[in-house]
């Protein structure tokens, strides 16, 4: 049996490897050419959508096949059963390369769906399903919000009724990023109407391309669109397909979300270093005010690196980490807001009009776009109750009508 | 340049911190709770010797980041910062900051070995207290040869735990320039002038030389090179100061928030109440991370040090306030009274940055140390 390699030696392993079949990434563009984007989230028609994810694909398969994909799966997924903390590692060192940038139905396969599927799924379902969603031949999005149930998701009202050796689902899902080009869908419904609504829930995998599903784009405050709503019209799907026991589909949606939270940590960073290369390069000094709070940046995009190396660091010592996993979306939200203050100060009216000139009215669409971030993925709102209720062991507030 | 190279292994903490730590909080708890503090706080001396040697003696917490080569433990500062962080924690009123921090790394800083071996020792052992004057803020002292040696004439204030201390390093300017000297303070020709002071756990004089005898510390032409050096170190020392006095306001307010009932329901079941734990929470663990990071640049002597301290210093020095304004606040009346000790962790929060620097102070100097400053050619 291989030991685990040691960091540095499994790093250079990864950089070596990387040489091979990826080119590196350019060298820093001279400030004031190359792209100026700035999109929270991408903007993009269906067909480049499809273009970009087959490129990615193209990519995350070539990891997959050549060992450097699924690094913490047991080798029968096709991993190398390396400690979680590897795979943060290997992406580290990737960064370094230029290859695709994944569009997130990537990790909620890999990362949230494909964990789930491990943990709750039948022996057949593993079979059938981890090899390829972690070599991404199929893509899985979320089917979870719906208009009448956002941070109360227990409340879905999307059902799902038996149907001989099936199920039969009915009702509208929103927020899916992903849904044009996902293969499967992760759909919370209620199969029982007459217990607490906790109780009643079950979870299944759809086809996306089965008979009554419809998707739709969702435009959103930016202008672009980046989400769609899924309609489920009687859309038939067989019992094989359902992740988890009838009933108990609360706890297969909480494993999902739990890995959610933890993957945010990173959000917003590259976003405040941009903002930040951009308070050294105004062509004009910046006022004692600006200085401070384009300082008071910085201290935030490094607080929340430093706090997402000691979940790395914990991990890596064989610990569950402590309160600084759950923090890290929080932190995210803050960096993305303070680099729009930091943003709108120091452009005045080049963010309001467009003149034309590099870098400028591109910063629209962060401004625009940052406050997705506070509502998906669990608003900051209920991040403050899960750290208030779960981390700190707050009482809980006593619950209203809908049980 | 923004990228973060760090390993993340660099912000774990060892299995000994960790015993360090429990053995210290043990300590302190059964020999520094809030009663044993406002009792040393009205004591003539402003601290318990009997605590002072012990924490000496039985922990060793002075000796922690002195070489052995002067009798100390040959730690590194991280081994420091845990008992900062737990001293802190309890609003320990011992010395340790002038002494062991800002004294003792004025000694290492100024790299002589001579002063070292005289003194270092001393502090190691408990024997000696010691502190800085002329660092933290602009002083007027001169030093000039008398037929005796060396006199210091001039005035410093604000020099931190200047009434007690054994040993005074004072930064001088010397006809051949700024340099480090060291005296032990005669009462002829010598005046420390106790100041009243807004955090009574940390005590300040003024300091009057009037001819005071002392001896020069390293070469002529360094002392600002060794105030930088020993500023940084107390900022990062301050660090885990207040990450330990947030950890407990927030440990305090979880207590507290979970017990006291209003309208028949615990307050922190409220929502508005909870949320801001919550981003309590959020800001401590930050401050944390920003201390653990300038603790192992300052232990590794990393060149990162003056912007990781800096941003320590933004980061915990937000915490501690937010977290002694919250103390208070979110205790409702009793939080507000003479008896309850939020007061006190208002008072050291506030206090101590004007020490070093507010958050806004550390907030320019990083603009500066980053080039967040524009285009000014």
């Amino acid at each position: 049996m291989d030991g685990i390699p040691g960091l540095d030696e499994f790093r250079a392993e990864a950089r070596r490897w990387l040489k091979g079949v990826a080119p590196p990434r350019s060298a820093r563009q001279e400030w004031g050419s190359g792209d100026d984007s700035v999109a929270v989230f991408e903007n993009r028609t269906e067909a480049e959508e499809r273009e970009h994810t087959d490129r990615t694909r193209d990519w995350e398969r070539t990891r997959y096949d050549q060992g450097w994909g699924a690094l913490a799966w047991p080798p029968e997924y096709g991993g190398r059963e390396l400690p979680v903390h590897y795979e943060r590692l290997y992406r580290s060192e990737e960064s370094a390369f230029d290859v695709p940038r994944r569009t997130e139905v990537f990790p909620v396969t890999q990362q949230l769906v494909a964990p789930a599927v491990r943990i709750w799924g039948t022996e057949e379902q593993r079979r059938r399903w981890l090899r390829p969603m972690l070599r991404t031949d199929e893509l899985a999005c979320q089917l979870f919000s719906e208009t009448e149930a956002g941070s109360d998701l227990a409340a879905v009202r999307t059902r799902a009724v038996r149907d001989g050796d099936g199920w039969v689902l009915s009702g509208h899902k929103v927020w899916t990023s992903g849904a044009r080009v996902a293969t499967w869908g992760v759909a919370v419904c209620r199969t029982d109407p007459d217990v607490p609504k906790h109780a009643g829930i079950t979870v299944f995998l759809v086809r996306m391309d089965a008979p009554g599903v419809t998707v739709r784009p969702i435009r959103q405050m930016t202008g672009g669109s980046s989400f769609n709503e899924v309609y489920l019209d009687d859309v038939f799907v067989p019992d094989a397909d359902r992740l988890g026991p009838v009933g108990q589909g609360w706890r297969v949606t909480l494993t999902v979300l739990a890995a959610e939270r933890l993957d945010s940590g990173v959000l917003g960073l590259d976003n405040a270093d941009r903002a930040l290369a951009l308070a050294r390069h105004l062509p004009r000094p910046l006022t004692g005010g600006e200085e401070q709070q384009a300082a008071d940046l910085y201290v935030r995009a490094l607080v929340q690196r430093l706090t997402g190396l000691r979940v790395t660091s914990a991990l890596a010592a064989g610990r569950e980490p402590g309160a600084e996993a759950s923090v890290g979306k929080l932190h995210a939200t803050a960096t993305m807001r303070a680099t729009t203050d930091l943003v709108q100060q120091l452009l005045g009216p080049r963010l309001a009009a467009d003149t034309g000139e590099w870098g400028t009215y591109a910063w629209t669409e962060h401004l625009l776009g940052a406050p997705g971030y506070r509502i998906a993925g669990g608003s900051d709102e209920i991040q403050r109750n899960i750290l208030a209720e779960r981390v700190l062991g707050l009482p809980k507030e006593p619950k209203g009508e809908g049980r | 340049m923004f990228q973060l190279v760090a390993d993340p292994a660099m912000l774990a903490e060892t299995e000994e911190q960790r015993q360090l730590r429990a053995v210290l909080r043990d300590f302190l708890a059964e020999t520094c709770g809030p009663e044993e503090v406002r009792r040393q706080i009205d004591s003539p001396r402003g601290h318990d010797r009997v605590l002072w040697d012990r924490l000496a003696a039985e922990i060793g917490v002075h000796g922690l980041a002195v070489p052995e080569e002067y009798d100390g433990a040959g730690y590194t500062f991280a081994e420091l910062a845990v008992a900062l962080e737990e001293t802190g924690r309890v609003l320990c009123p011992a010395p340790l900051l002038s002494t062991v921090v800002l004294a003792g790394h004025a000694l290492l800083a100024a790299g002589d070995r001579q002063a070292c071996a005289r003194w270092l020792p001393g502090i190691a052992a408990g024997a000696l207290t010691a502190t800085v004057a002329g660092f933290l803020q602009p002083a007027d002292v001169t030093a000039e040869r008398g037929p005796d040696g060396w006199v210091l004439r001039g005035e410093t204030d604000f020099v931190p735990d200047g009434e007690d201390a054994g040993l005074l390093l004072v930064a001088a300017r010397a006809p051949d320039g700024e340099r480090l000297f060291a005296c032990e303070p005669d009462g002829a020709t010598c005046d420390r002038i106790a100041r009243k002071v807004l955090d009574p756990t940390r005590r300040q004089a003024c300091v009057r030389l009037r001819g005071q005898s002392a001896e020069p510390v390293g070469e002529p032409g360094q002392a600002a090179e060794i105030v930088d050096a020993v500023l940084d170190v107390g900022r990062v020392a301050l660090a885990a100061e207040h990450v330990g006095g947030s950890a407990h306001a927030l440990d305090e307010l979880l207590a507290h928030l979970s017990q006291r009932t209003q309208f028949g329901r615990a307050i922190g079941s409220f929502q508005a109440v909870k949320h801001r734990l919550a981003d309590l929470l959020v800001e401590v663990e930050g401050a944390r991370s920003a201390a653990a990071y300038a603790t192992a640049c300052l232990a590794g002597a990393a060149p990162e040090l003056p912007v990781a301290a800096s941003a320590a210093a933004v980061a915990c020095t937000g915490a501690y306030r937010l977290a002694a304004t919250e103390y208070v606040q979110l205790h409702g009346g009793i939080g507000f009274t003479w008896e309850h000790p939020a007061h006190l962790y208002v008072r050291r929060a506030r206090a101590d940055e004007a020490l070093f620097g507010t958050g806004d102070d550390h907030r320019r100097r990083l603009a500066g140390l980053l080039g967040l400053t524009g285009r000014t050619g």
